[in-house]
């Protein structure tokens, strides 16, 4: 599930950390990356099995479905819709950068194409290509402390990460804030190639679960309309299971 | 002096010169000819391409709709609209639109679900006669689709082959059902060749879950072509009741409206090139015709032709050929247009698939017969035989009779 978590809260960033470390010969690129880490690590894990519940408020419908999701290293997630019945057993695995979803009423499998990466994931505010993207984002930018001190009577860190002139990704700039004292994310913002906000995600409800304080509910909402959002809500999460590579195989999305 | 009595025996007496004018602007006539109806015709494609092949003369959309469409802009109660605008003299269908993805064995695309009323669509559009393979839509066959030639190409399927679809229902949840290739439309316009995937209104109101009523779109065709167009609109303007856009197709694309508005202008510009080259040919023959026959026209003089009638016998002679040449031409030149009309001109092989601001050109050229490309050509002819009879006539008439005789 860390995958999924890791889309959802945006962990481009965190997974960017590493990146700085290469990228600038600075002496604020050691803390930098040691706090990105920290952050990644709250979410990261060799592989992972989590419940979530999504919920999808938009002008038109709400609708709410849970899904269990399993992830092993960066390339492979699968995840599988529990609720509601109509759609249980609709599955979508990705591995590298592919990805297929079986569909059970049919009894197909089908690979989505470059072209469909810019459309919705099971009708949320997140796209196909943020599951694809997450994985790369590593490479993809370059990121620097762009704030530290006090905001809204908290103590925060905020990174700006710009992507790298050589990589191809949708977005201008991420900026992340995380608390200064435990390095639990709060918001990060999402800015086009023009640099004006596309989307917002908001952490909140920080738990223990797997074993660590962290926030339990992201909130995605898109900037074009503030009223509309997915939010997403951890029930269960494990880290550093064992999983069989088989599980992310073609053959097991049509499995129960 | 007979002069027509004259000038019929001249023309006959030098019959091989004759013939060799006569050939020459006949020629220049039915070339024209062929020329000009051929480029109506292609016009005239292209037009009834975007017309009749999928806008229609009108269209009536939900005021934000076109701006920004998505499924819930439905006019709402379409049926009775679009029935009273069948009672007022026109034809009316209904059309539900949709997006998402449709996936075949080995690949997959973005594809649009185009809804039509089974019953009125092919009242409105020509697009059921104009399949590459299989068949148009049926009531009997739910799940049979007719899709875009490049889509086809683009999934890899054929006829029978499977499709399933994935997309979004009104409600947030998952659309996914499985389709049937049942035919393969001919080249129409960019976005219907990429993307179209059509199947019954009924089916993709299921598919997708939408209301029972209500339509995205009205097209609305005139029964009477001539009626005009303008005019239509502001007919059906006075039936609508509720806040919707009522458009025709030279608003709603007036880009390409405007393309064959200019492409008009082009032929002409064309036919204007083509017309020098008649009239030099033309000219050239009256020239020769003339001059070679200097020396007659001194001894005529000699005897005492006045000037006046010289020329009106030069342009005795140029009627006589001209009206030859003119009836052959126009037999000629008709015969072959008929030929284009029926058959066409296959440009395939030098422009395959050629399109203009989204509209599909016909590969096949098709020429269309009218009064117009007809009677501008042989009109033409004549003013230019006239044109270029002056300066010779003239010569022959201003000469001094001992020059001319001695003329070589």
């Amino acid at each position: 599930m860390n995958q999924l978590v890791k889309i959802l809260c945006g962990l481009f960033v965190l997974l960017a950390g590493p990146s700085c470390l290469y990228a600038n010969d600075h002496a604020d690129t050691q803390r930098v990356n040691a706090l990105l880490n920290q952050v990644d690590d709250l979410w990261r894990g060799e592989s992972s099995y989590a419940v979530t519940s999504m919920q999808v408020q938009t002008e038109h419908y709400t609708r709410t479905m849970r899904m269990e999701a399993w992830s092993k290293g960066k390339e492979k997630t699968l995840f599988k819709i529990i609720e509601p019945l109509r759609e249980k057993g609709t599955a979508t695995l990705k591995s590298g950068n592919h990805i297929y979803t079986y569909l059970p009423k049919t009894d197909r499998t089908i690979k989505l194409t470059t072209g469909m990466m810019m459309g919705a994931w099971m009708g949320s505010h997140l796209t196909n290509d943020d599951l694809v993207k997450e994985a790369r984002l590593e490479e993809d930018y370059d990121a620097t402390i762009s704030f530290e001190g006090e905001r809204d009577g908290q103590d925060v860190i905020e990174f700006t990460l710009i992507p790298k002139l050589d990589v191809a990704v949708v977005w201008g700039k991420l900026t992340l804030t995380i608390l200064a004292e435990s390095h639990i994310p709060l918001v990060e913002y999402y800015f086009d190639e023009d640099f004006v906000l596309a989307r917002t995600i908001r952490f909140s409800d920080v738990k223990s679960l797997g074993g660590r304080e962290r926030p339990t509910v992201l909130r995605v909402v898109p900037a074009d309309k503030p009223d509309e959002y997915t939010e997403f809500v951890y029930e269960q999460l494990e880290l550093n299971i064992a999983l069989s590579d088989r599980l992310f195989s073609l053959s097991s999305l049509k499995k129960r | 002096m007979n002069v027509a009595k004259l000038a019929a025996r001249n023309v006959y007496r030098n019959s091989h010169r004759s013939m060799v004018t006569i050939t020459a602007m006949a020629f220049a006539c039915a070339m024209m000819i062929v020329f000009s109806s051929l480029m109506d015709g292609v016009i005239a494609g292209s037009e009834r391409n975007v017309v009749t092949m999928n806008t229609g003369d009108i269209q009536i959309h939900q005021a934000a709709y076109r701006d920004d469409p998505d499924i819930y802009k439905l006019i709402q109660t379409s049926a009775p609209l679009s029935e009273a605008i069948r009672q007022a003299g026109f034809f009316a269908s209904e059309r539900l639109f949709a997006s998402g993805l449709m996936a075949s064995d080995d690949s997959s695309s973005g594809v649009q679900l185009r809804g039509v009323d089974l019953l009125f669509e092919s009242t409105v559009t020509e697009l059921y006669q104009h399949l590459m393979q299989g068949d148009w839509l049926d009531q009997t066959d739910e799940h049979g689709v007719v899709i875009g030639k490049k889509l086809a190409r683009l999934l890899d399927v054929t006829l029978g082959d499977e499709l399933i679809f994935v997309g979004q229902t009104a409600d947030g949840y998952m659309a996914n059902d499985r389709f049937f290739v049942r035919g393969i439309l001919k080249s129409i316009a960019a976005d219907i060749d990429n993307s179209a995937v059509f199947m019954s209104n009924t089916m993709l109101r299921e598919l997708i879950g939408l209301p029972e009523s209500g339509a995205h779109q009205i097209v609305i065709m005139r029964t009477d072509r001539k009626q005009d167009l303008a005019e239509a609109t502001d007919k059906v303007r006075t039936l609508v009741n509720q806040a919707v856009e009522v458009m025709n197709w030279r608003h709603l694309m007036p880009v390409i409206s405007r393309f064959l508005e200019t492409a008009q202008v082009q032929t002409l510009i064309m036919l204007f090139f083509t017309y020098i080259a008649v009239a030099s040919v033309v000219l050239n023959a009256m020239l020769m015709s003339v001059f070679e026959r200097i020396h007659e026209f001194g001894i005529m003089k000699a005897i005492g032709v006045s000037p006046w009638q010289v020329i009106r016998l030069v342009y005795a002679e140029t009627l006589v050929q001209t009206v030859i040449a003119s009836i052959a031409g126009l037999i000629l030149g008709s015969c072959v247009a008929w030929y284009l009309q029926l058959y066409g001109l296959d440009m395939s092989s030098l422009a395959g698939g050629m399109s203009f601001a989204g509209i599909a050109l016909d590969p096949v050229w098709h020429a269309e017969l009218s009064v117009k490309s007809l009677t501008m050509p042989i009109g033409f002819l004549f003013v230019m035989a006239a044109v270029a009879v002056i300066y010779p006539a003239a010569k022959v008439a201003l000469m001094r009779p001992l020059d001319a005789i001695h003329h070589q």
